[in-house]
Parts: structure tokens; C-alpha cells; sequence
């Protein structure tokens, strides 16, 4: 007996009210082709692959895709106690048994790392930067619990970089226990140089002029701690570490990791944080390292305009206070 | 490949199984189940416009109730231009003899093409009462098999759901309104193929998005999963929480109840002081020996074949998920007569689950045990309901091998495994005062799983 | 209302706001973590965690999300520079109000009852109607500092302008220099070791082997019994996935205890200290919630019991007049005899168990007529019942994180006797008569705080 002969039809996909919700899940769907790893990599590893990989030039050049792999890369993973102990000292976090958003970011970024390091994935790895994360915590991962993370790429575009074009990529990476999903991140990249055709083009974003809130704290920014990051995180990308690296990518100084930022300005909102939320985040500008940040939070009613501007929550704002230059806009909508 | 090691009743759907496993076991979800937005609870009630079928008073009642709740309320069976359906009642309490409902169920039929995603379609009829005729009796039981068969034929998340009142009560009784409302909203998300019997009036709530404004509620098993989730509802309901669980499980405990502003209480409910215990802590702040409601939601899982069963794996299970609650219940309600009790059963109990002797006998018992609750309970102005949890995607389900627990998901009308939340939804409609007309019910919240009755 | 003469209650004065002196602090509830060994379960965990952990228990143990309360007072003994503010910092990140003021405090091992001790003066001044008292500590993640010798050649090094001079300066460097110093607990004074200083008291209180681990085997045994009965259910909330003390042997026998080799006054003829009847280094967190009458009805809370008086002690162990732990051996006589009671009156005793020793050599100083009026100029306490000594186990058993041993001791005995005082009146006993516990907690520099319980 086959369901199928008994369907009705296909009615309910006739053109409806849903169909923009409808196509854009259909582009969050995992990729047919899944290849499990046995455990999520060791950024660390990824990144000497992709240096070593020779007769690729991996940092300025584009690859010969131009498409996204239509393949997502799965581990099972748990999170280890004395890296959430470091991680959450280091950011400003209560070391409980569950972990901040942040830390499971960190712990799958290796996924995320393999994924873009794939010869047949369009953008090189490295010196692509990191402009938007968004992440949606279900409820609290905890220590030890057997987690599957999955991660894939989709939405190539074109998006205006200065005077030229950038491609950018979204990353998404969902992390289930057992079947349930507990937290679902999805983390733009930006390759500024590499421009490839017959993508969609993005409008230039509208940036409108900083204003910076009320400061409610601040910190200063270290090589030291960018070190201390880039070893809990093992996001060792040398842009961070090494101001020979850096320069090299054209940055005066070394820059501190955006996501360690970021972890920074939402510990600074504390337990109010809840367990369930959207965690938005647009990196606007690197933070030079050493050098000193001001974060601002402020409670909002309307938080998160992606959402139709109904949830509550906290725009939390990173910036430099000297030159009133923008680094972080982020925003933490409860569900 | 239809995989001879399946067991009949899930070959047809090895066709979607073998699909969704090469397509990297599928744990994508058919259709995401639209449910509660917290930040803006059931506004809006329903993902459209609502279309009453029926004539006489009664349909004209439900219609005017649906306008006064601010839906936007058709009787016109033309489609509504540029939307879909979000929901479809159908009126059926007048039906007398089998013939009377043909019209009527085909022009729900005409509708179905023009559901909404996650639509729903909610009868409501008559139950079949003693001294009916037995036409009379025929037309109501018919209503069941309709609802039952609708369910499996409804996509995209559609759920079909049935309201049987008893004899004496008016589709215009806050029960009957409050279960509507229910199976309406995006709290029914995971309700699928039911019929809901109310037998008395209840109560309506000063305000229907918070119908727990003021009330105790005292949760078992508090600390994760279901038990956690059903803390977090009942707290949005507007319910003052007391959650309960295990000292062990004191860390998780706390962190759910300082969450919602509850109290938490480390208690093993087997302990033979548990009873008195709870009822020392209710006495107490913020809660002042208020108690309106007590769910039963702690329990054990420790499958084996019975041929391998140990008394370690039968003994703790009957203990916690069936002996420990009616103890305790036997303790409260002596002090608060009028509780209202909600348990957590499992389609387990219904229709049986290899390796889950013991815990199939448990959650029958519940069964049993809220049957034999109801009126005791009712003589106080309480009642006890169950409800029947069919494949929730949880950390204890997560244990489950992966195929069996891919066939779980998929074998539903719904095509997926539910939510915590599901449940808790479920239990926190039978903890609200419009729920007052149901009693000795057992709600399942299985996405009408293939098992079972 | 379009009448503009004022209701009676806007004229009114709302005595609710106004706090007076109402003369009475009791105890309402307390929470800890079990407490772990040193550099196991919670080695990764900071005294801010576990005070933070320990604070966010309480509030759901007692359903205070979101409430002021009027002081938080806490501190750790092994405490980083970075947690200055610790109680403060702790506050901040529960879910207490963070409109909660705190403030952080340190007395050796009697902090946190150093801490319920002045919250519950505030609240008898009516200045304050609720407080915490607590503390952490973590010998697992006690500051580690770098020598003398390098901290102050990084010093220099700062100031140092040339390359030659740094180059001087870092020469001068031993490989020694370099290694981190490990905290030290010993005596800043003396140089010894708390065991040391014990060791040195029981050979002067001629204290045995077995009076040693007697108390040890109690300790075990009462505390084994303590959680089997659920005493804890509503004291302790697990943590980091340790459910009870670590430290705890439920099964351990004095045939047991006596094969233990000597661990202090080992140069001593017979040594007696092993690490059965020593407390083990520990980590962990406690806090005890104090409050006036009013305010524990106003929030339908019990009043466990309430603090009658407290009296601290300081030796002179410096120059050989008295063993360092020996306060208790005046603290307590002299509380006792402020109030006006004997030992008799006394119910309950709890005395901190730093040492086997320490409970032995205190209770044999109030029983030693010479000891109370040469010392102390009053007449000896007597002989104490140990029926009625630490009845729920204590330190040697439990653990002793420095900071938190205090608020353990405080919530536990308050809970004691407030059921005690619960049979006494079921047995048809009068609600008037007094249940009283009586506290001794030594703490280092020669240190003691005593507090009367009365339920």
C-alpha cells in the first residue's frame, strides 16, 4: 500500500500568502549528499591543510567552482567542560553546565572550517571575513550531552565591497540532540576580492551614520587575549594572532576575533539573557588590537527588525568611544 | 526496497523512509508545525480566515463567538480571495440520522484544496448518549471515523480534530469554546485525529491568552525535557509554578524555575513523605497554600524485554511513573479537594511498545487511574485528565536507535516527531478553567500516530 | 474618581516602607553546593561560579526571582585580585534584582558566618529587613602568583627604557623565578602549617589517636545518615554533576580510620593527625538567607530560628600563649555566659570540624576547670553530651571550603532545630520552650566566631 497514490495533491503548493516563507526554508534545507566525520575537525588542522594545499592559491584567488558544494558535513560532538570553563572565563560568562551561544559556535566552527577549506568550494578560506552570525539557542545545550552538528553553505551572492564586488556566503550550522534541534547558527562570510558571475547582487547595505548609545561598560583589547581566544575558540586564523598576517590582509594591526567580541557585549548583559532567543550580530568594522572598546545595552521592545520588529529584547553595541566608529550591532531577541 | 525486517503497518511508508534516510536519515522536518509565539500568544488565533459550515443556532453561536475573539469569521463557502483557509469548523450537533452530514462534509471537502499551511478542521458534534436512537447514535459515532480518516488525508501540517458534546451541553459553554479555541490555535500544533469530549460547562478565563492568571500549579519531573517545557507554558499561561524533581536534578531545576520566577523543590516523589512534603512548601510563599493544579509528569524509562526484565527495570518504573502518583494525589487532594490533575501518559499505554512492559503498564495505569480520579475529583469541582504523548523529540528519545526512531517520526499524519512544547500546551488547555467540562479524557498529542486505538 | 480629596491611604503613612528596629534576625533558608575535593569535580570552576551557582539555588529553593534583597554578604578566602568585588559580581549574575547591594568580606574560615553574624545585626537595627550570607572557595582555582623576584623585575622592566637595560634586567632572572607560587595556607606568622599548629594543640590538650578519629567516624557516619534521611533536600542543590559530598565515606570504620599513616607533628614522638581525622582541601559555596519576622511572613517563609548573639575570639598563638585554633575554647564561654546558659540549656553543637583535634581540645578546654578561670575568669562550661555534637556530620566528612563552612553550618543547624522545635510541639510540648543551638567555627590567625541558634 503506497501513501502516495493516496495524496491529494499538490495543491497546497500552488502560489499562497507562504511562498516567500516557503522558498526560503526550502533553501535552509540540508543538502541532499551528507558526509559524516568522525568528529568536528580541528580548525587548527583545516587551516595547515589549506595552507599546505599546494597549486591552490587559497587567499587571493577564487577556486574553479563557482557554485556552493551541495554537500553538508555532519560529527557528533560533546561540548568538553575545561574549554566551556576557559571559554566562558575568558568572555565574561558564568562557567555553568550549559553553554552560551558562543561556545557552540566555537565548538562547531571546525565544521564550518572543513566545509570551506573543500577544493570544489568557491571562495578562499582564508581572509574572508566574517560580517553577520545569527544564531537561534532553542534552549541550552549542557556539558556532555551527545550533540550532531550539520553544517552546509547556501545563498552565494554578489555584494558591492567598496569600489568593486565581494562574494558572500552564509554558513548554516544546526545542532540537534538526538532529533530535537537546540540551537541553529548561520554565519555570513565575505570574500571582499572575489567576484563571481551570475550571482544575484546584493544591494549595497544602507549605513546609516553611528549614533553611539549610552555606554554601560567597556574593555580593552589585547593580543594577549585574542592569543588566549584563538586557543579555547581554535580559531588560530593568523589575521588574529599575527600582525605579519594581519598586515598582509591590510589591516594596521592584528584584529580580535568578531565572535569574541561579540561574546564579550552579550555577557555583558548577564542572565538576562535567557535560555531561548535569537542572538543577530553584524560585524561593521574589525577591532584593532590592542586598543579600547565601549559596549552599550540597552532594553528594547522591538529588537529585531528581522522578525517584524515584534520581539523584546537588548540591542547590545560594540564601538570605539574615541573615534565613534561602529564595530558590533547586535541584538538578542527573547523567543 | 521495502525492508522485509519492517513490520506491515509501516510499509507504506518505506517509500518516504528509504527517500528521507538516503537524503542523510531526514532529520530535516516535513513541515514546520506552526506554534505559539510567545511574545504574542494566540493572536493571531488562527493562520486565516475561518469558515463555519453549518446552519441553525448553534453554527450561527460558534460563528459569533469566532468574530467576538476577532477572527475573521466567513459563512460563505467561497474562498477567500488571496488567502487560504485557516480553519474550518463544522458544525454537526444537529445530526439525527446518517444522510443529515453529506452536505456539510462536502463542502468541507470542497475547502480542503484551499487550507492554509497548518490549517485546521474541527467538528463538532454530539456524542452518542444512552437512549439514543439508533440512528441518532449512528449519524454521531459516524462523525469520529470521519475525523480519524480526514486526519490522514490532510499535508502541510493540517490537523483534523473533533469536538463530541455530551448531551446537556451548549456550543456556547465555555468548555465547548475553550477546547474550540484550542484545537484552533497554534497550541493544538501537534494534535492530530482527535476527538475531545466535553461532558460539563467549565469556566471561562478573565483573560483567554493567560487563562492560568493567579493559579498554583505544581509540576513533577520539572527539571528537563517535557516536564521543563510544560513549566515554561504554564508560566506564560499567567501560572504561579512549583516545580518538582529529584535532588539530583536540583541544578537543572533551578535554573527552569528561576526562569519562569517559580519555586523549586528537590523532592523524590516516591519517598512516602512526598505528598505531605509538597503540600508543606505550597503552604508556604509565594503560594500561601494555594494549589489548583498538580500534572504528573515525572517518569522512567528502563526498557528490556520482559524475558530480560530484572526487578530493578520493572520496580522503579511502576513506582514512579504510577504508585508515586496516586500517593501523592491521595495526599493533596484530601487538602485540596477541587484540584484539577493533569498526568502524562504515553501512547505506550495505549497500544503497547516492544521493550516497554513495564512502562506500558505504567502509563495504563495513569490511564486507569485518571478514570478512576475524575469523579472523585469532580465531587470537589476538580477533575483529572491525562495526556498521551506520542514520539516527542526529547533527550530521552534521543537514545533510540536511529532507524526505529526515524519510523517513529514518520509513521504520525503529521510526518514528523513533536515538541516538548507540544505536550505542554496540551497539559496546560486541560490546566485552564474552559477545560472545566472535560474530565476522565485522554488527550494523545501524537500527530495521529499509526499506533494504537 | 473626580473627587480631589486624598483616599486615607495616600495620607496615611505606609508603615510597609517604613523598616523598624524589630530586635530580631532569624534564619529563613540555605543553600550549597556538595562540596568536591580539591581539583576534582569543580576544577574548572571559579569562586564567582560557585557563589553565583550557590545564590541562584537559594532563589528557586525559596522563589525569589527578581526580588531586592537587602544585602548580600560574602566572600572567599583564596580569592583572585579580578574578584575584588565578588559578592557584588555574584549578585549580578543571579537572578536576584540587580538593584541587590553587596558587599564582599573575608574572615579566614569564619567568613560567611562572619557574614550572617553582621546581616543579622542590621536586620535586628531594622536597617535592613533580608540578607545572604555566603562564601566560596576553591583551592582548585586559587590565584596563582608569580615570585617576588619576578614581579619585581617586571616591574623594572616597564621602566626600563633601552634594550640593554631590559636585556640586564631579564638576566638577572633564575630559572626559580619563573615557576608560579602555589597558594599558601600556612600561618603568615609562624611559618606552620594549620596541621602543624593543631599538632603542637593536641600534644598540649594530650589529645588521642582515637578521641581523633572517634570524631572522624561520627563525622561520617552522621552526615552519611544526614543525607539518607533527606536532611539535604533542602539545603543543597547539586552542582556540575556532583550530587553529595565528595569527601563523604558512608561505609568508613574506626579499623579504617586507625590504618591511615600520620600526616602532621610527624617530628613529634606520637603523631596523631592523619588525613581521616583532617579535613581535606575542598571546593565549594554556601549562603544562608537571614531576614526580620516580618519580612520572612510577608513572603510566607519559615523562620528556622533566630540569632540570639555571636561572639568572636582571637589567640595568641604567635608567641606560644594558645594553640592557633583554640578560639572557640573562649568564644563560646564567654557567649554562654553573656546569655546567662550552661551547656545544659544547649541542644545542639556545632563545631567546626577544621581538625579532629579542634573539637576535642575545645571541648576538653570548657570542661577544664583550671583552663576556664585562668583564662577566661569563669567557671568551666562542663562536660559536653556528644549526643548533641554536630548531629549532622560536619567538616571532616563534608568538606571545608574556607569561605562557605560558615553558612553551611548556620542554614543546617537552624534547619535542625527547627524541626526538632516541630516534634517537640507535636509531642505536645510548649511552642514557649526554646530549642537552642550553640556554633564554633576557629578560623586561621588564631581566630573564632561563636553564634547562639534559638528555634
Amino acid at each position: 500500500m503506497s501513501r502516495d497514490g493516496e495524496w491529494i495533491g499538490d495543491w497546497l503548493d500552488e502560489p499562497g500568502a507562504e511562498t516567500a516563507e516557503r522558498a526560503s526554508a526550502a533553501s535552509d534545507a540540508v543538502p541532499e549528499r551528507i558526509e559524516t566525520l568522525a568528529a568536528v575537525p580541528n580548525p587548527g588542522a583545516v587551516y595547515l591543510g589549506a595552507l599546505g594545499r599546494a597549486g591552490r592559491a587559497i587567499v587571493t584567488t577564487s577556486s574553479l567552482t563557482t557554485s556552493l558544494p551541495d554537500v553538508a558535513l555532519r560529527a557528533d560532538l560533546t561540548l568538553d567542560r575545561e574549554r566551556l570553563d576557559a571559554y566562558a572565563h575568558l568572555v565574561g560568562e558564568r562557567a555553568l553546565d550549559t553553554a552560551p551561544p558562543g561556545f557552540v559556535h566555537v565548538s562547531v566552527f571546525g565544521l564550518q572550517l572543513a566545509l570551506m577549506g573543500r577544493g570544489d568550494f568557491p571562495l578562499p578560506m582564508l581572509g574572508m571575513v566574517h560580517v553577520a552570525n545569527r544564531i537561534e539557542q532553542l534552549r541550552p545545550a549542557g556539558v556532555g550531552e551527545t550533540l550532531t552538528a550539520t553544517t552546509w553553505a547556501r545563498r552565494l551572492v554578489s555584494r558591492p565591497v567598496g569600489d568593486g564586488m565581494g562574494t558572500q556566503v552564509d554558513l548554516v550550522t544546526e545542532v540537534r540532540a538526538g532529533g530535537e534541534l537546540v540551537w541553529q547558527g548561520v554565519s555570513t562570510y565575505l570574500a571582499r576580492s572575489t567576484q563571481i558571475s551570475g550571482l544575484t547582487v546584493l544591494d549595497r547595505p544602507e549605513h546609516p551614520e553611528f549614533v553611539a548609545p549610552t555606554p554601560t561598560g567597556g574593555w580593552d583589547t589585547t593580543l594577549r587575549l585574542s592569543k588566549d581566544y584563538a586557543a579555547v575558540s581554535g580559531d588560530r586564523n593568523p589575521i588574529h594572532t599575527s600582525r605579519l598576517a594581519a598586515r598582509g590582509f591590510g589591516y594596521r594591526s592584528t584584529i580580535a576575533h568578531g565572535m569574541d567580541t561579540a561574546a564579550r557585549a552579550l555577557a555583558a548583559l548577564g542572565p538576562r539573557r535567557g535560555d531561548a532567543f535569537t542572538w543577530s550580530v553584524e560585524f561593521a568594522a574589525p577591532v584593532l588590537v590592542p586598543g579600547r572598546v565601549a559596549v552599550g545595552v540597552e532594553r528594547r521592545d522591538d529588537v529585531d527588525p528581522a522578525d517584524g520588529g515584534t520581539r523584546a529584547g537588548y540591542a547590545l553595541t560594540v564601538w570605539d568611544p574615541r573615534r565613534g566608529r561602529l564595530h558590533v550591532a547586535s541584538t538578542l531577541a527573547h523567543a | 526496497m521495502p525492508s522485509p525486517t519492517l513490520p506491515a503497518p509501516l510499509r507504506g511508508v518505506t517509500k518516504q523512509l528509504n527517500r528521507s534516510i538516503t537524503q542523510a536519515l531526514g532529520l530535516t522536518e516535513a513541515v514546520t508545525l506552526r506554534r505559539t509565539d510567545p511574545t504574542s500568544v494566540d493572536a493571531p488565533l488562527t493562520a486565516g480566515p475561518v469558515l463555519v459550515i453549518g446552519q441553525g443556532e448553534d453554527a450561527d453561536a460558534v460563528a459569533h463567538h469566532l468574530h467576538d475573539a476577532h477572527l475573521d469569521v466567513r459563512r460563505n463557502l467561497a474562498a477567500p480571495t488571496q488567502q487560504r483557509w485557516g480553519a474550518v469548523v463544522v458544525v454537526l450537533t444537529d445530526l439525527d440520522a446518517p444522510g443529515e452530514e453529506a452536505e456539510r462534509v462536502l463542502a468541507l471537502g470542497a475547502t480542503l484544496r484551499e487550507l492554509a499551511r497548518c490549517a485546521r478542521v474541527v467538528t463538532i458534534s454530539r456524542a452518542v448518549g444512552e437512549g439514543d436512537a439508533p440512528a441518532t447514535a449512528a449519524a454521531r459515532a459516524g462523525v469520529s471515523g470521519l475525523v480519524r480518516s480526514l486526519g490522514k488525508e490532510l499535508r502541510q501540517g493540517a490537523t483534523a480534530n473533533g469536538i463530541e458534546l455530551a448531551a446537556g451541553v451548549a456550543v456556547t459553554d465555555p468548555a465547548a469554546l475553550g477546547t474550540l479555541r484550542f484545537l484552533l490555535s497554534a497550541r493544538s500544533a501537534f494534535v492530530d485525529g482527535q476527538l475531545l469530549p466535553v461532558t460539563g460547562p467549565g469556566r471561562a478565563p478573565a483573560d483567554w491568552t493567560r487563562p492560568l492568571v493567579g493559579s498554583v500549579v505544581v509540576v513533577t519531573g520539572a527539571a528537563r525535557g517535557i516536564g521543563a517545557e510544560t513549566v515554561r507554558v504554564l508560566a506564560r499561561d499567567g501560572a504561579h509554578v512549583l516545580g518538582v524533581d529529584v535532588p539530583a536534578a536540583g541544578e537543572a531545576l533551578a535554573h527552569v524555575m528561576n526562569e519562569v520566577g517559580g519555586v523549586a523543590l528537590q523532592l523524590d516523589i516516591t519517598s512516602p513523605d512526598a505528598g505531605e512534603r509538597l503540600l508543606e512548601r505550597v503552604a508556604r510563599g509565594p503560594f500561601n497554600g494555594r494549589l489548583d493544579v498538580l500534572v504528573h509528569n515525572a517518569g522512567i524509562l528502563r526498557d528490556k524485554l520482559l524475558a530480560n526484565m530484572r526487578p530493578e527495570q520493572w520496580e522503579p518504573v511502576i513506582a514512579v511513573n504510577l504508585a508515586a502518583q496516586v500517593a501523592v494525589t491521595t495526599a493533596v487532594a484530601q487538602a485540596h479537594p477541587g484540584l484539577v490533575q493533569v498526568s502524562l501518559a504515553s501512547t505506550s499505554g495505549i497500544a503497547g511498545n516492544r521493550g516497554q512492559t513495564n512502562y506500558g503498564f505504567s502509563k495504563a495505569g495513569v490511564i486507569g487511574a485518571t478514570q478512576a480520579w475524575a469523579p472523585v475529583l469532580a465531587a470537589g469541582g476538580g477533575r483529572a485528565n491525562a495526556v498521551a504523548p506520542g514520539f516527542i523529540e526529547t533527550e530521552m528519545t534521543a537514545s533510540i536507535p536511529t532507524m526505529q526512531r526515524e519510523i517513529s517520526r514518520r509513521v504520525s499524519s503529521l510526518g514528523q516527531g513533536g515538541k516538548p512544547v507540544d505536550v505542554a500546551e496540551a497539559v496546560a488547555f486541560l490546566a485552564s478553567p474552559q477545560a472545566g467540562g472535560i474530565n476522565g479524557a485522554v488527550l494523545r498529542v501524537c500527530g495521529q500516530n499509526l499506533v494504537g486505538r | 474618581m473626580t473627587s480631589t480629596t486624598p483616599t486615607p491611604s495616600a495620607t496615611s503613612p505606609d508603615t510597609s516602607a517604613v523598616v523598624r528596629p524589630s530586635g530580631t534576625a532569624v534564619v529563613v533558608g540555605g543553600n550549597r553546593t556538595p562540596f568536591a575535593k580539591a581539583g576534582g569535580h569543580y576544577a574548572g570552576a571559579s569562586n564567582l561560579d560557585m557563589l553565583t551557582t550557590v545564590l541562584d539555588g537559594l532563589v528557586a529553593r525559596l522563589g525569589l526571582a527578581g526580588e531586592r534583597i537587602g544585602e548580600v554578604r560574602a566572600g572567599a578566602v583564596l580569592n583572585h585580585s579580578k574578584d575584588f568585588n565578588l559578592a557584588r559580581e555574584a549578585v549580578l549574575g543571579t537572578t536576584l534584582a540587580p538593584t541587590t547591594p553587596a558587599v564582599t568580606v573575608q574572615r579566614a574560615c569564619a567568613t560567611s558566618i562572619e557574614a550572617a553574624w553582621d546581616l543579622a545585626n542590621k536586620i535586628t537595627l531594622g536597617q535592613i529587613s533580608s540578607g545572604i550570607a555566603g562564601g566560596a572557595d576553591s583551592t582548585s582555582d586559587a590565584p596563582i602568583v608569580v615570585s617576588e623576584r619576578l614581579r619585581h623585575t617586571l616591574l623594572k622592566l616597564n621602566r626600563a627604557r633601552t634594550v640593554p637595560d631590559r636585556l640586564k634586567l631579564v638576566g638577572q632572572l633564575r630559572p626559580a623565578d619563573l615557576a608560579p607560587v602555589a597558594p599558601n595556607v600556612n600561618e603568615p606568622r609562624t611559618g606552620l602549617s594549620m596541621g602543624e599548629h593543631q599538632a603542637l594543640t593536641n600534644l598540649q590538650w594530650q589529645v588521642t589517636r582515637e578521641a581523633q578519629d572517634a570524631v572522624a567516624l561520627a563525622s561520617h557516619t552522621q552526615l552519611a545518615r544526614a543525607w539518607e534521611d533527606g536532611l539535604f533536600d533542602d539545603l543543597v542543590t547539586p552542582f556540575r554533576g556532583l550530587t553529595r559530598d565528595a569527601a563523604l565515606r558512608a561505609d568508613t570504620t574506626a579499623e579504617a580510620l586507625a590504618k591511615l599513616r600520620t600526616v602532621f607533628g610527624n617530628d613529634h614522638p606520637e603523631p596523631t593527625m592523619t588525613a581521616g581525622n583532617s579535613t581535606p582541601l575542598s571546593d565549594g559555596a554556601a549562603a544562608v538567607l537571614l531576614a526580620s519576622p516580618a519580612w520572612a511572613a510577608e513572603h510566607g517563609l519559615p523562620a528556622l530560628a533566630r540569632v540570639v548573639d555571636a561572639e568572636a575570639a582571637a589567640v595568641d598563638f604567635v608567641h606560644g600563649q594558645e594553640g592557633l585554633l583554640m578560639g572557640g575554647a573562649y568564644a563560646v564561654p564567654r557567649l554562654l555566659a553573656r546569655q546567662g546558659l550552661g551547656l545544659d540549656d544547649i541542644d545542639l553543637v556545632e563545631i567546626h570540624e577544621a581538625f579532629a583535634g579542634v573539637v576535642v581540645a575545645t571541648t576538653t578546654a570548657w570542661a577544664d576547670t583550671t583552663f576556664c578561670s585562668e583564662k577566661l575568669g569563669l567557671p568551666a562550661l562542663g562536660t559536653l553530651d556528644t549526643d548533641k555534637l554536630n548531629v549532622a556530620g560536619s567538616s571532616l566528612a563534608a568538606g571545608h571550603p574556607f569561605a562557605a563552612t560558615g553558612a553551611r553550618i548556620v542554614a543546617t543547624l537552624a534547619t535542625l532545630l527547627a524541626r526538632r522545635k516541630a516534634a517537640l510541639i507535636a509531642d505536645g510540648g510548649s511552642p514557649d520552650t526554646p530549642v537552642r543551638g550553640l556554633i564554633s567555627v576557629c578560623a586561621a590567625g588564631g581566630q573564632a566566631v561563636a553564634m547562639l541558634l534559638e528555634a
